[in-house]
């Protein structure tokens, strides 16, 4: 391609792009994602934005056509909304910790696994994404409750003297959103452990590391991108949860999902319910902005320590 | 004290027997090569040495100690592995400190002896580089280095150099032979290359099937075959098959596949109906034009009465091996192929009648199981 002589400011922002024809191309099948994004996506979320710029109104879900960040003030200064963010991200934090810790080790075992036994350890997993999240997540119920079967069990084998609350409980509710979260998390993490050669693992035992030593130092940098991933869904998806405090939980257990559904639905306070999902979404943005920045230094480069 | 005692060692996974039943020392300072091809069990039997695997019944012991149950990151071994298995989240010092880091060595002393080591193998200058921008050689290299710098009683390395080049993998042979020399350790090289194993070994093990079938130095080995498989395995031959027609007081005459009768010397079980199969090496035959006396078809071995016996053929086919010439040659139907080399060859073209000719006491002849006659 001939150099340009750029006659107009248009030209000249458009000239890198003329550089590479190979670009033009790429934008033209993206094409399709984008218009998707667009509708999907950035122009629901403007409206809400939108929304939650706007009074409330007495008779309205909101005022139309006026403009305040009184919603903004109100949730930032709600002692009550605040524990519910503070809960959500608390909730966010103990699932994912738990589902990805016990997502490594059943990968790992997985991983090493063979024949019959790697089949049935990855069909268990795979078998419960067949089932509706509700069903499975009730299924807890009659399980835990406290004339449930685990209690019950327990009660008669003697190692219970009375039976514990666990649903509905914020127990409860942690045992059934890494219970939901888990499935992804594992896939996650043994997409990229099975690709792991088990010839580095021999080649660290060979070299003096035990068990433990040679996960840490050989195992644990090759699957953080695996790690990164399973945190990232486990961690959005757990701060958002809804079925499992709605279905498993106490009054007490008020994540910011089933907050929002009330202000929306029951008190018809559109601008809070807004404003709230917003500040959620910043938060989580940041959040998972740190956790990248957190597990990249874990694995993926060279590390200067010999 | 770093010999290295094999008792009776076996090992399967479910119905396959992959070694089965090898008994082996290997003295201390040695090089001691396990050859054999592929799926022989050369490589579990030294994955039983390391530690990374355990026998299935049998006993192994370093240095007098019993470590059969012993976990590889106990035994004082270090492999070399085929595909190096060189950390990828690790810098070139850093793999080679690996080792030295699990030992509990303090930061300044490993760094130092990784450097020393990386020296040692000609990598000083890559201490911080990614493994994954090394060539083969280099790779090669910093797994040598890194299995070095723990200094272990004993080496084992795995088939190291077959995915390097040929011209690299010379190098690198007699590099590991200075090595082995410098370091005065025991070394167990597994390997399905018999160049490789002749370079290197002090003694060559034979495997087959999981089994251990010849233990020797590479002369012995190659002079003294036991059985048909290292006759075959060891270099290209020339097997003949046939049955024993009459014996008189020295030779007896066999009676061939290709209706040929060639003179074999008469040894205990030679006795007339008995079959035998007859290995006629390259190296020990001669090719000559057909004197004129003969017609071009007259195939018929001829003893000249010195030991020595001649057979008659059609080169086939001329074949260019670099420093040497393989001539095909027809012999009353059956293909048998001689070499020579390029400085000794007189031009003999495709087409022409030849004149094999060989000494008949060089000759090795084996027992239709596979034993070799007279041996031992």
């Amino acid at each position: 391609m001939s150099v340009q002589t750029p006659d107009s400011v248009l030209d000249r922002l458009w000239s890198p792009f003329e550089t590479q024809s190979g670009s033009r191309r790429s934008l033209f099948l993206m094409s399709p994602l984008i218009l998707f994004e667009l509708l999907i996506f950035v122009v629901p979320f403007a409206m809400l934005v939108r929304i939650s710029l706007s009074e409330q109104s007495q008779s309205l879900p909101y005022a139309e056509g006026t403009f305040t960040i009184a919603s903004y003030i109100e949730v930032l200064q709600s002692g009550f909304l605040q524990g519910i963010i503070v809960y959500s991200f608390r909730l966010g934090i103990i699932a994912t910790v738990l589902a990805v810790v016990l997502a490594t080790f059943y990968a790992y075992a997985t991983w090493r696994a063979d024949g019959l036994l790697k089949s049935a350890l990855l069909f268990s997993v795979v078998l419960p994404l067949l089932t509706t999240l509700v069903i499975k997540t009730y299924a807890w119920v009659p399980l835990l409750a406290p004339n449930g079967t685990a209690n019950n069990l327990l009660l008669a084998v003697g190692l219970l003297s009375a039976p514990v609350q666990v649903v509905p409980n914020t127990l409860g509710v942690v045992i059934g959103q890494v219970y939901i979260v888990f499935p992804y998390a594992m896939l996650a993490i043994y997409s990229v452990l099975s690709t792991v050669e088990w010839e580095l693992v021999e080649a660290a035992r060979d070299l003096g590391a035990g068990r433990a030593r040679s996960f840490v130092e050989v195992v644990l940098p090759e699957i953080i991108p695996g790690i990164t991933v399973a945190t990232i869904i486990s961690f959005a998806w757990s701060v958002g949860a809804y079925s499992a405090p709605a279905l498993l939980g106490a009054g007490s257990d008020r994540p910011f999902a089933l907050e929002i559904q009330e202000q929306m639905l029951l008190n018809f306070n559109w601008p809070i319910a807004t404003a709230l999902s917003t500040i959620m979404l910043v938060l989580m943005f940041v959040s998972i902005v740190l956790i990248y920045v957190v597990l990249g230094r874990f694995g993926g480069d060279v590390s200067n320590a010999a | 004290m770093s010999d290295i005692e094999l008792q009776n060692i076996s090992k399967s996974y479910g119905d396959l027997q992959a070694v089965d039943d090898v008994t082996l020392s290997v003295r201390d300072g040695e090089l001691l090569c396990l050859l054999g091809p592929s799926g022989c069990g050369k490589s579990t039997t030294m994955r039983m040495i390391s530690g990374l695997e355990t026998p299935t019944s049998g006993e192994v012991y370093l240095g007098g100690e019993n470590v059969t149950d012993q976990a590889a990151y106990d035994r004082d071994t270090s492999m070399v592995f085929q595909n190096w298995a060189l950390f990828p989240y690790k810098t070139v010092l850093e793999n080679v400190a690996f080792g030295l880091k699990m030992r509990g060595d303090g930061a300044d002393e490993r760094s130092r002896r990784a450097r020393d080591m990386l020296e040692r193998v000609h990598m000083d200058g890559y201490e911080e580089h990614s493994t994954t921008d090394l060539s083969g050689g280099q790779k090669q290299r910093v797994a040598l280095a890194r299995s070095l710098a723990v200094d272990p009683d004993v080496l084992l390395l795995d088939e190291p150099l077959s995915n390097l080049d040929k011209r690299l993998r010379e190098e690198m042979e007699i590099e590991l032979k200075d090595i082995h020399q410098e370091f005065d350790k025991t070394f167990v090289y597994v390997t399905h290359n018999q160049d490789e194993a002749f370079t290197l070994a002090d003694r060559i093990g034979i495997m087959n099937d999981g089994r251990l079938v010849q233990v020797g130095e590479p002369t012995e080995v190659y002079r003294n075959p036991t059985n048909r498989f290292v006759e075959e395995f060891l270099g290209d031959t020339n097997f003949v098959a046939g049955e024993v027609a009459d014996v008189d007081d020295r030779y007896a005459s066999l009676s061939t596949d290709f209706s040929e009768t060639i003179r074999i010397p008469a040894f205990e079980p030679v006795e007339p109906g008995a079959s035998f199969t007859i290995s006629l090496r390259p190296e020990f035959m001669s090719i000559q034009r057909a004197t004129g006396a003969d017609s071009p078809a007259e195939t018929t071995a001829r003893a000249d009465g010195t030991g020595g016996d001649t057979i008659g053929g059609t080169v086939e086919n001329t074949i260019y091996r670099g420093s040497r010439i393989r001539y095909v040659v027809d012999v009353g139907g059956e293909d048998l192929f001689v070499e020579q080399s390029v400085a000794d060859q007189v031009g003999i073209q495709e087409g022409e009648a030849v004149e094999l000719g060989w000494n008949t006491d060089d000759l090795l002849m084996f027992h239709p199981d596979g034993s070799r006659v007279g041996a031992e």
